[in-house]
């Protein structure tokens, strides 16, 4: 049974604060105490807050455009992703998937991809 | 037996068509008119060519050297199937991009080289060409390298080519790319570029004379140019040339 | 505290430069001492964000202060991204200010173009959040161009408007003889002609190739000194009187409005309040523009324009040359060039060279006060100075 990949949130076990990406204290009480935090899988689906075709990309892409998108998620909170889209726009509802963004030597790195 | 012996020697007669002038609008607002060459203009373009020769830098020298040999055969009969054509800006040669046809139905992008930097003379130029093999010569694919990290990430990679590694290019060891139809037919609109016909004064002007670039690339001849004290417009300066000019070598 | 005045300056030409590093940062050193005539150094700071890895050099001040024989000072390298420079000169106004060093000498320096193309762009989009957008393949035009994106959406800002700012600089350029680009660019060659879209193809839709800065070697130097030093110096006496620096939250994705540039707000306001001025005190501006849709939206943060209301601002020609408040009178970072370590400080000596009134044909009449903001980031650290001249 392959466990279903998500990305994290980050819950203050304080004061419930949600954070994408991890921050080492909390950024509304301040926690001190480290590892006080739970994990929270986020939502995928959400709408389309900015987007881009970006060129002239690093070298270990190899393709001439990317598809990059900063989405609002179904509970509020923010991610940048990738994204495959034929014709987005502002306010587009989306879906994600997380899959391999991107191959940096020998590492795969996964992330979430917009559709 | 001279006669007979040069004609062994020589290219049969090539039956492309011609390469109908075209023109363009450059980002300063000034513009390009691209056309093919006539073989009695080709000792004026080796003149221009051949300073380049000695700019070490963005691969002028390769580049340069290559297009010489390449633009000189074509006027001693000892290349098949090339097509030269220039760019000019008011009559002042700005780029020189050359290609060949391999078999039937198989051409080869030669080079690129520009003479005036920062207007993407060379994308116009490259345009130009693979309109020619693609429209004109109605060839169904273009072998393509690049020697300039410059060229490769504009052309290669920016156009999404098909690699062929099998295919060794003809300017030497490096695995081909190819410009295929379907992908040209898919990217016409944004790689092809330019108007037909050309204003009649313009191409006059064009024609009547291949007026010499007047901002080349050059190598800086001060080491100390880093308060630009030698005015380059491609803008370097190089400490290896102080060894040449201790050695007294020009 | 002490106050600080800025006594020499030096630059060198912003192109490409086939020196080590380390010369690069030197070369306007040796400008700015003369420019000075002290060569007694308290202490150096060096700006710099690629010396370790793109130019394989580490300690770069070091060899900084070695190859300027003003060995035994102390120095050390500031790397805070695209804002190391004002934070380097913000390190040395707080040397002099505390009391502890007399002259302090500020360089920066980049050799980027050691690198090719596709290293450079990779290394730059290093400043990204490396989990969160580094990952997917972000790169500062794509940060930036996300950013306009919604800028045109929200404020109806439109890609002639982020043409007028290439335009305008480039322009400006022509009068600077250290700027990496000169080359006018027309409207018409640019947007309007059937050739434009090969002109100015898209590096991150819509941010266009004009739109974007070159990548540029180059090296600037600033000395700072206390009033007594200054006073001595037989040249126009101008002061660091505000200085400004704040955060914003590292990942774009995660600020509340993506169209605000809290930082800049934040660090201007402070440099204002320290120099007990006014946005509308200011003369002349240099501002971070990376990306065109930069100056713009910096010209709103800072205080000139009413939010949503800079590109208008741009349109009237208020901020070219020849206007009621001139912005960026080099070329700014878009046609002057921006090697990332010395950028904030060649705004310093732009805006120097402007209250001296030494900047030739781009002189702007009467500039007593002037101000810099230097972005680091994508608009996460942003440092902001205020320059008076008080004589």
């Amino acid at each position: 049974m392959v466990e279903e990949k998500s990305l994290l949130a980050y819950k203050c076990k304080k004061c419930g604060q949600l954070h994408y990406p991890f921050r080492m204290r909390c950024k509304k009480c301040g926690n001190l105490s480290q590892f006080e935090f739970d994990t929270v899988p986020l939502p995928k689906n959400g709408k389309i807050v900015t987007y881009t075709y970006a060129y002239n990309l690093p070298g270990d892409f190899a393709v001439p455009k990317l598809g990059l998108a900063i989405v609002e998620l179904e509970n509020g909170m923010k991610v940048t992703g990738q994204m495959k889209i034929a014709n987005p726009k502002i306010g587009k509802a989306v879906k994600g998937k997380i899959e391999i963004v991107r191959n940096e030597g020998f590492t795969e790195r996964y992330g979430i991809v917009f559709y | 037996m001279p006669t007979e012996l040069e004609s062994l020697l020589r290219p049969k007669v090539s039956d492309a068509p011609p390469f109908p002038a075209k023109f363009m609008q450059l980002a300063d607002g000034t513009t390009m008119v691209i056309r093919s060459v006539e073989r009695d203009e080709i000792p004026l373009l080796l003149e221009y060519i051949q300073p380049l020769i000695k700019v070490e830098r963005d691969y002028y020298d390769i580049v340069a050297a290559r297009v010489f040999a390449e633009v000189l055969a074509q006027y001693v009969y000892r290349i098949q199937d090339e097509y030269i054509f220039i760019g000019q800006i008011n009559g002042e040669l700005a780029t020189i991009v050359n290609g060949r046809t391999l078999s039937p139905g198989i051409g080869v992008s030669l080079h690129t080289i520009a003479f005036k930097r920062g207007l993407q003379i060379g994308a116009h130029g490259f345009a130009a060409k693979m309109e020619y093999h693609m429209d004109f010569l109605n060839q169904d694919e273009v072998m393509i390298v690049a020697e300039s990290p410059i060229g490769f990430r504009k052309f290669l990679i920016g156009y999404d080519l098909e690699k062929r590694p099998q295919v060794i290019h003809e300017l030497g060891g490096v695995p081909s790319y190819a410009l295929t139809r379907k992908t040209f037919d898919k990217v016409r609109g944004t790689l092809v570029t330019g108007r037909r016909p050309v204003p009649k004064d313009l191409l006059d002007k064009a024609k009547a004379e291949i007026l010499p670039p007047s901002d080349p690339p050059v190598m800086a001849g001060d080491i100390l140019a880093a308060s630009r004290s030698v005015y380059d417009s491609t803008g370097s300066a190089f400490r290896g040339q102080r060894p040449k000019q201790e050695m007294g070598v020009k | 505290m002490q106050e600080v005045y800025i006594i020499g300056i030096g630059i060198t030409s912003f192109t490409r430069l086939d020196f080590p590093l380390y010369e690069i940062a030197a070369f306007p050193a040796m400008d700015a001492m003369k420019d000075c005539g002290i060569t007694e150094i308290d202490h150096l700071f060096v700006a710099n964000l690629g010396s370790g890895r793109i130019n394989r050099s580490t300690g770069l001040a070091s060899a900084v202060v070695d190859t300027l024989s003003l060995t035994p000072a102390g120095a050390e390298s500031v790397e805070n991204g695209p804002a190391s420079g004002a934070s380097a000169i913000k390190a040395g106004l707080m040397a002099i200010a505390s009391g502890m060093h007399n002259v302090v000498m500020i360089t920066g320096a980049e050799r980027m173009r050691e690198a090719n193309a596709l290293d450079a762009t990779e290394f730059m989009a290093t400043i990204t959040h490396p989990l969160a957008e580094q990952i997917y393949g972000v790169t500062l035009p794509a940060m930036a161009a996300m950013f306009t994106r919604l800028y045109m959406e929200k404020y109806g800002v439109t890609e002639r408007h982020l043409a007028m700012v290439a335009i305008k600089n480039h322009h400006n350029a022509m009068f600077n003889r250290f700027a990496h680009l000169h080359q006018v660019i027309t409207m018409e060659g640019i947007i309007d002609s059937p050739e434009a879209s090969t002109n100015n193809p898209y590096v991150a839709e819509p941010l266009r190739f004009f739109d974007c800065c070159p990548v540029s070697d180059g090296g600037a130097c600033v000395i700072l000194a206390n009033k007594e030093i200054a006073k001595k110096i037989k040249k126009p006496l101008i002061r660091i009187a505000g200085v400004g620096q704040a955060t914003d939250l590292h990942t774009v994705h995660e600020r509340d409005n993506p169209t605000d540039l809290l930082a800049v707000r934040r660090a201007a306001a402070q440099a204002f309040k320290m120099a007990e001025l006014k946005p509308k005190d200011v003369n002349v501006a240099e501002l971070h523009d990376a990306f065109t849709i930069l100056e713009i939206a910096e010209s709103e943060e800072v205080g000139f324009f009413k939010k949503g209301e800079g590109h208008i601002a741009l349109e009237n020609g208020v901020t070219s040359l020849k206007g009621k408040l001139p912005i960026n009178t080099s070329g700014g970072l878009k046609a002057k060039g921006h090697p990332v370590g010395a950028t904030g400080i060649a705004q310093v000596h732009e805006i120097v060279l402007q209250l001296r009134g030494d900047a030739g044909e781009r002189q702007v009449k009467n500039a007593r006060v002037g101000f810099t903001c230097n972005f680091g980031g994508f608009g996460n650290n942003v440092v902001c100075l205020t320059l008076v001249r008080e004589d």
